[in-house]
């Protein structure tokens, strides 16, 4: 198959995702009507699909390391960061659900979602068995969320103030960057699937001829998205966070008795 | 400037009942503004030091086929130039301005651990000596400020030369890293009411960020150093390729930190430049958030470009677009300073003394090294140009255009208040002008030879057309240069006797440390004026139009335990420290080697003495809570019993390497003895460390010490221990279980 051929065609119109996004939209606007935003719930409802139906998923689908890595990437950081800056200010938190709202949670929670799931054994099952694979993506987009409410819950007074917040970002991203460290220079493959894949596709030649994808450089690739462009996620947020803080001081006063 | 005199006028500037005895006051001081004085001192001392090297060099290589010097003279300079001019130089430079000037700017009466302080400055003269000291024993390194292995290995460099670098490089790590600790505990915890962390002068905000990057970045360096040196002295194999070790893993280390390094250099100089423009422009800073903010982005950023400085190593094409990438990225923030600092000057009514004119000067210099600096980010550009004159070009135009004539504007800048004298204008502006025009004749044509072909690390050259004029004009640049040091010199001395009276603020700034005396008394200030905003001076001789107040209109400041700060950031460098050493050990342990490997550990045994460890750390707890219940014999009960399962835990340590020596396996033996020895050995020496602390806290007790429980002290050495311990369970997964679960 060609790379032509191949992005044309690979997209995976899975019906029961498009199903849970067309709910997920409905149940969004019955909650919250006038008062939500929907800009950001629709962009998170496209990346959202965008990680699980477009080539990026059929290359992840035991091809690619790297692709895995993408689609990792935009399920723990970006969906749920676009899902909770779509909440309404007004937005309360479920009684039980608020016991996932202490800091500590959700470092373990964003940073945990990193290693946890390329632990060699778990990232081998999530390639190989749908089940595990859809664990995944739920407690992906989990982790994410309960990880970001620290930084962007709805009310400022829910959020972290802005030196925690900083400190908060730079220890996750920092310990995310030695996970993708990791992956860059082993000299041993994490992931062992993408090292001979099932070629479902008669992708594989194309790969690794025509796009020079090594199963070495792959991993190298996935441990390099995982060790820059997210820690560049992270430096925006950082960024976010001294824009906060050097912000004009009604909501400093608001941060203080948080 | 010889001792005689010198003593003579640091002599003038003590207190009258110090006079008596003024060697002994000045060694023993603990104000942080003599110990400033000696960093700046020294820096300058080993700034003649490093400028001679260059000026040794430079003649070697004025005229092509040389035999002024011989190579591995040659080789011994560049490596000893670039040393001393980083570590014994530029640091100990900006750390005496900072340690000066960072204080008084927030209204404190010293540093937070003035003691600490003195300690950072005096390891600086005992690294320079120690580095200086292999001249003696056997001939100075030879291989480059950076060292690479497999070249700096016993089997190529079998002198002393690199052990005594090695050494005098951790010795100044250790420094740097005190420095960087009282750094931050002096601006989080001893701020004067009203100066929030948002009101802070830029100097003090950028070197604040600046010393997380020293906290992060040193401890790497350090391992590195730890392991080159335990390749060097006890044969171990870190970086020798035939025994299974990487040398590439070295340059991955070294620009970990080295990286780091060049914004731990260069930020304080964009500190005082942010300073000096605007006072000389008569203008507060044009967008301070966004210098702030830009300098965050860059000290974080800073972290992961260093594959920028390994290209040409062969990482492969997908590291080098990322770290293409990053570097690239860098520009923004730094453009964004740039910016700021033009636009400040824009419609001001700029006053040209000479400290703006070393800020001008190194504004458009600097601008010019970070446009090649970009160049570099390109990686077939940077092919080809690596290894040339063009980036010794580059980097001299970063260090001396860019760095170098910062520290010239602030310590023309703040002399006034360090001395209570002028500089005199006219030898400033002769200093500043032949220093402009030597600094460009050296190094602008260094692009051109580079460009030419000639290569970077050569102690002589052929007579290839052009090459020849080209090298004489640059090596007639560093003769203006080394006049210009001279005259530079020769006005801090005789303005410090014979200038004109300076008075409390002579350029009418704005930031704190004009409010006082020059120079100021010993404990800075006798009362402060009100701080409502970034120039708390503006304010007050300008009560009709005073500057906007920045956050809350209050003079209430959150200022937490010095001892808390303090031993977290220890604490966030010795992680660094681990970090580094157990990469290493995980990046041999995936390939293993011939010998003795994981099985041969004890893990049954291990894990009861682990257990001991972990106890301890429930053991003290304990005793922190009878200590603020002031029950003395049962907090002096749990810390007897916490220092007796550290020693346990210890002796578990020393029966396994017992066994493991029996059976002949010592840090020689093969990679996974080096990596295990290397590891456990420093977690080792740190549980040792802390044993010591905590008995010193055990006699104090015992001596009543604590008796009005004063716990915070007590709680620092707790956060310590507890620390060793979390190392602990990460060396445990990693060397213990790990292999269990393959």
């Amino acid at each position: 198959m060609t790379t032509y051929q191949f992005f044309t065609t690979a997209w995976r119109w899975n019906s029961t995702l498009l199903l849970f996004c067309a709910l997920a939209l409905v149940g969004y606007f019955l909650a919250f009507r006038r008062r939500g935003r929907p800009a950001y719930v629709g962009a998170a409802l496209v990346v959202f699909l965008f990680a699980l139906i477009s080539p990026v998923n059929a290359l992840a689908d035991g091809y690619l390391f790297s692709a895995h890595m993408v689609q990792h990437i935009l399920l723990v950081l970006i969906v749920p960061a676009l899902l909770l800056l779509s909440l309404p200010r007004s937005f309360a938190l479920p009684r039980p659900l608020t016991a996932f709202t202490h800091p500590f949670m959700g470092w373990i929670a964003g940073v945990g979602a990193m290693w946890l799931w390329h632990a060699p054994a778990l990232c081998n099952a999530a390639t190989t068995s749908r089940t595990v694979s859809a664990i995944q993506t739920t407690s992906l987009l989990l982790m994410g969320s309960v990880f970001w409410w620290q930084v962007l819950a709805p009310h400022d007074a829910e959020r972290l103030s802005p030196a925690a917040g900083i400190v908060y970002l730079f220890t996750a991203c920092t310990a995310c960057s030695i996970l993708g460290i990791i992956l860059t220079f082993a000299p041993v493959s994490i992931c062992s699937v993408y090292q001979h894949p099932v070629d479902r596709l008669g992708m594989l030649g194309t790969i690794r001829g025509s796009w020079g994808l090594t199963s070495e450089r792959d991993q190298q690739i996935g441990g390099l998205l995982m060790w820059v462009p997210m820690c560049l996620i992270y430096l925006t947020a950082i960024l976010a966070q001294l824009a906060r803080w050097h912000s004009d001081p009604v909501p400093q006063t608001e941060e203080s008795n948080a | 400037m010889n001792a005689a005199t010198a003593t003579a006028t640091l002599a003038t500037v003590l207190d009258p009942a110090e006079r008596g005895h003024h060697r002994l006051a000045w060694l023993s001081t603990v104000d942080h503004k003599r110990i400033a004085i000696l960093y700046l001192l020294t820096g300058l001392f080993f700034f003649v030091i490093g400028g001679l090297e260059a000026l040794l060099m430079r003649l070697q290589l004025a005229v092509p086929n040389n035999h002024f010097l011989q190579p591995d003279t040659y080789n011994q300079l560049f490596t000893m130039h670039g040393t001393t001019m980083i570590f014994l130089v530029v640091m100990p430079l900006s750390f005496g301005l900072v340690n000066y000037f960072l204080p008084l700017q927030i209204g404190a009466r010293d540093m937070a651990f003035p003691r600490l302080n003195a300690l950072g400055f005096w390891l600086v003269p005992f690294g320079g000596i120690l580095l200086h000291f292999s001249v003696l024993a056997g001939g100075a390194p030879a291989v480059g400020w950076f060292s690479y292995t497999p070249l700096s290995e016993t089997p190529y460099s079998s002198t002393l030369g690199v052990d005594y670098w090695a050494v005098a490089l951790f010795v100044l790590g250790i420094g740097s890293i005190s420095f960087a600790i009282n750094t931050i505990a002096t601006v989080i915890s001893r701020r004067a009411p009203g100066m929030t962390m948002r009101r802070l002068p830029l100097f003090t905000w950028i070197n604040f960020v600046n010393a997380f990057i020293i906290i992060l970045a040193l401890p790497v360096l350090n391992a590195g150093l730890a392991m080159l040196l335990i390749d060097r002295q006890l044969e171990g194999h870190f970086f020798l390729p035939f025994h299974g070790g990487s040398a590439v893993l070295w340059q991955h280390i070294f620009w970990a930190f080295g990286h780091p390094e060049v914004y731990i250099m260069v930020l304080p100089a964009f500190g005082i430049v942010s300073e000096v423009i605007p006072v000389f422009s008569r203008k507060p800073i044009f967008g301070y958030e966004f210098v702030a903010g830009s300098t965050v982005a860059i000290a974080i950023l800073s972290m992961s470009v260093w594959g920028h400085h390994m290209f040409t190593v062969g990482m492969g094409r997908a590291a080098d677009s990322f770290f293409a990438i990053t570097s690239l990225l860098i520009a923004i923030p730094t453009g964004v300073k740039v910016l700021s600092w033009t636009a400040t000057m824009l419609g001001g009514r700029i006053r040209f003394d000479v400290p703006m004119l070393c800020c001008i000067a190194f504004l458009i210099q600097f601008l010019c090294a970070g446009i090649t600096g970009i160049s570099h980010a390109v990686v077939p550009l940077d092919w080809q140009t690596k290894n040339s004159y063009f980036l010794i070009a580059h980097f001299h135009f970063v260090v001396a255009g860019g760095i170098l004539f910062a520290l010239m504007a602030g310590v023309q800048y703040w002399f006034p208040k360090m001395s209570g004298r002028m500089l005199s204008e006219r030898l400033g502006k002769w200093a500043f002008w032949l220093m402009v025009l030597g600094f460009n004749m050296t190094f602008i044509i260094q692009h051109f030879l580079g460009l030419y072909g000639m290569p970077r690390r050569v102690f002589t050259y052929p007579d290839l057309p052009h090459w020849a004029w080209m090298n004489m004009l640059s090596t007639a640049g560093a003769f203006f240069m080394a006049a210009a040091s001279l005259i530079l010199v020769w006005n801090l001395v005789v303005s410090f006797f014979r200038g004109k009276i300076a008075g409390d603020n002579p350029w009418n700034a704005w930031t704190l440390e004009w409010a006082t005396t020059s120079p100021p008394p010993h404990e800075n200030f006798d009362a402060l004026p009100p701080i409502r905003s970034r120039r708390p001076l503006w304010d007050i001789a300008n009560p009709d139009r005073p500057d906007p107040v920045v956050g809350k209109d209050t003079s209430e400041i959150e200022s937490p335990d010095k001892n808390k700060v303090g031993i977290l950031t220890f604490i966030l460098s010795e992680a660094g420290f681990f970090a580094v050493l157990l990469l290493a050990y995980l990046f041999f342990y995936a390939r293993p080697q011939p010998g003795p490997g994981p099985r041969e550990l004890a893990v049954e045994r291990t894990l009861v003495f682990s257990l001991c460890l972990f106890a301890s750390s429930f053991t003290f707890w304990r005793s922190e809570i009878a200590l603020s219940k002031r029950h003395r014999g049962s907090m002096l009960g749990w810390l007897a019993l916490t220092i007796a399962l550290g020693g346990v835990f210890l002796i578990g340590q020393g029966i396994e390497y017992w066994k493991l020596f029996q059976t002949g396996v010592d840090v020689s033996t093969n990679l996974f003895a080096t990596t295990f020895f290397t590891l456990t050995g420093f977690h080792g020496l740190h549980v040792l460390f802390g044993l010591v602390a905590l008995l010193i806290f055990l006699w104090l007790a015992w001596q009543g010490d604590f008796a009005l429980g004063r716990v915070s002290a007590f709680a620092a050495a707790g956060y310590y221990w507890h620390f060793v311990d979390i190392v602990w369970v990460f060396v445990l997964l990693t060397v213990y279980i790990l292999p269990l679960l393959r």
